[in-house]
């Protein structure tokens, strides 16, 4: 199968030179195939979330590079970056991360207009992902109106509305009771299936790791297992 | 996204609603202190150059040549007629008066003074300036057989005078022979323009022509225009028309005058550099701390792919609704309080000796120009604009994952 991101010889070391330098990821090369469905797991401090955000483009790798669809992430500028991260990745944030001030339905629609997308466009789109997450009747509801798994499922819509190519969801569970987190991964699993978005989410939860089609196990930085499940 | 962006900026301030408001009120009040000392300065100084232009100078004064540096009797003004037609018929011109001046001495029995002596047509006068208005006692007339005498309100006290007094004029007459003449007083004027309050001694026309054997034409002729713009071009017409006279602005006979309004204009520009400062401070602390605050909001957005110049058109307009309703406010309430002085006048009665001592009015009306709301506009806008500088780069400076993370 095609590779969709191709990971090569990431390293990241934290205050490098300092008493208190802490190595984070230590050689990581993956290879991710269009439309997986992939889960990191490993203890904490194993890397996983610094992993996620030099994927994302929200952090730097203190060398090695990343490929995004052909695009290398690796070197380029802010602005470049910040193209990218709106057309073509989507972030769901354990603490779901919502922007307070604006409205379930404005949160959902923010990054389609980033995208310069019209409003009936977004209309539309709003109302299909919100139909499938079954979060449409809580549109006109602030953030602090709405409970973690709303907040959460909220923040998912925000992320496929905008159609991304790539879905990075960090512990996106970790704040749910067992029976929202697996109702969420039911959903994001669907959203795989049906929009083709290749999804990487980080998990500590068997349950949600159970889910994935492909397990990247980390420890200590590295990757200790690489396994495709189906 | 104009709509989110203005959404997201009004939003986080009404979040913060007491900051806000604290700000909003910091620039109102600020406002409204420069609004106030602008207007009452300002009509201080134009009281003061109205009273020299409207009791003396006139926009514009003729004297004969070299009557300035030797104010002779033969130093006169001998084109009346042909300066009658022409300054009759001028559309710029709002009067003109001819006055008859020559130094003298005023004596009663106990006191006497050395005065200048102004021979005026009343009826003229009181068209012309406000000579009239300034009358504090008596009449402005010289009674029917033109023996009155009008006197300046501090002479009046120096020489111990009361309406009905009787004083003698004496002065050097055109032939060179000393005149006097004995005359009641029956008006005293307050103008507040010192050279007159304390030295002049108006008396009739007629009358100052037989004192002086003069039987034709006139130490000064006063000019008022319509518009102060129109004065060098009236002045530099009248030069070309009549080279041997001398023809000088009212800020060429009163300098101290004008340097008074171009110190005042410095003293406004260093007011409004403080209020500058405080609306900057004010605007740029609570935008530091807002930054500092919501930099995780911000890690969020610029995550999701929101581009750092729209994180900044968000902070700028949240600046620039701290402002403008800071403006608004302030102006409404300046411009409030400067229409009710400039109506009502603020009466500075218990300081009056002091006033009198600078030749300024007790009671001043303030002036409201528009230029002190467009300046204001602009300082707080500049303002508004600069405090953000450096909250945007500390926001810069931050990677989206430090930012998210600094929480």
């Amino acid at each position: 199968m095609e590779n969709f991101l191709e990971i090569r010889q990431i390293n990241k070391t934290f205050h490098p030179g300092t008493e208190v330098q802490v190595v984070a990821l230590r050689n990581v090369n993956l290879d991710i195939e269009r439309g997986g469905f992939v889960v990191l797991s490993g203890p904490s401090g194993s890397g996983k979330t610094t992993l996620l955000n030099i994927i994302g483009g929200l952090d730097d790798a203190t060398s090695g590079e990343v490929v995004l669809d052909g695009r290398r992430l690796t070197g380029m500028s802010e602005r470049a970056l910040s193209e990218t991260r709106r057309d073509h990745i989507g972030f769901v944030f354990q603490a779901y991360n919502l922007i307070p001030v604006l409205t379930a339905r404005e949160n959902i629609e923010y990054v389609m207009k980033l995208q310069g997308r019209s409003q009936q466009e977004c209309d539309e789109r709003i109302l299909e992902v919100t139909q499938k997450l079954g979060i449409d009747t809580l549109l006109g509801k602030l953030p602090n109106q709405l409970s973690g798994g709303q907040q959460q499922r909220v923040a998912v819509a925000r992320a496929v509305a905008a159609t991304p190519k790539l879905i990075l969801a960090d512990e996106p569970t970790a704040n749910l009771d067992s029976k929202t987190a697996e109702s969420l991964m039911d959903m994001m699993q669907r959203l795989n299936e049906e929009e083709g978005v290749t999804i990487i989410f980080s998990s500590h939860d068997p349950l949600v790791i159970g889910k994935a089609k492909h397990s990247i196990v980390l420890k200590d930085g590295k990757v200790i297992a690489n396994e495709r499940l189906s | 996204m104009f709509r989110l962006t203005s959404k997201i900026a009004w939003a986080s301030l009404v979040r913060r609603r007491t900051r806000s408001m604290l700000v909003v009120v910091m620039i109102a009040v600020s406002l409204w202190g420069l609004y106030f000392m602008e207007g009452i300065y300002d009509g201080m100084t134009e009281q003061m150059i109205n009273n020299a232009i409207c009791s003396d100078s006139g926009h514009i004064s003729l004297f004969g040549e070299g009557y300035r540096l030797d104010p002779d009797l033969s130093r006169r003004v001998e084109d009346v007629a042909l300066l009658d037609s022409l300054l009759a018929r001028d559309s710029r011109v709002v009067s003109y008066v001819k006055r008859l001046k020559q130094d003298g001495l005023v004596a009663t029995a106990h006191y006497s003074r050395g005065v200048a002596i102004f021979g005026i047509d009343p009826a003229a006068e009181e068209k012309h300036g406000r000579l009239k208005d300034y009358l504090s006692q008596g009449e402005f007339s010289f009674g029917k057989k033109g023996r009155g005498a009008i006197i300046g309100f501090k002479l009046a006290d120096k020489l111990q005078v009361r309406i009905g007094s009787k004083i003698v004029l004496s002065a050097q007459d055109s032939h060179g022979e000393v005149s006097a003449a004995p005359l009641k007083v029956t008006g005293i004027i307050k103008t507040n323009n010192m050279a007159l309050d304390e030295n002049a001694v108006f008396i009739a026309d007629k009358k100052a022509r037989k004192l002086l054997a003069m039987d034709k034409g006139v130490s000064q002729v006063a000019v008022i225009l319509h518009n102060e713009v129109q004065i060098a071009g009236l002045q530099e017409e009248l030069r070309l028309q009549f080279p041997h006279l001398e023809i000088l602005r009212w800020d060429e006979l009163y300098p101290a005058l004008m340097q008074s309004r171009v110190m005042m204009e410095g003293f406004n520009l260093v007011t409004s550099l403080l209020i500058f400062c405080v609306a900057a401070l004010g605007i740029f602390g609570v935008m530091l701390v807002s930054v500092l605050e919501r930099l995780r909001e911000f890690g969020i957005m610029l995550a999701i792919g929101t581009r750092f110049s729209q994180i900044r058109n968000i902070i700028f307009v949240e600046s620039f609704f701290l402002g403008f309703i800071g403006f608004s406010l302030g102006s409404l309430i300046g411009g409030a309080t400067l229409y009710y002085f400039k109506v009502n006048g603020l009466d500075l009665s218990m300081f009056s000796d002091a006033f009198d001592e600078f030749g300024m009015d007790a009671v001043t009306y303030a002036i409201i120009r528009p230029g002190y709301f467009v300046k204001a506009l602009i300082a707080v806008a500049l303002a508004t604009f600069l405090s953000v500088l450096i909250p945007l780069r500390v926001l810069k400076k931050s990677k989206p994952i430090e930012a998210i993370n600094k929480v």
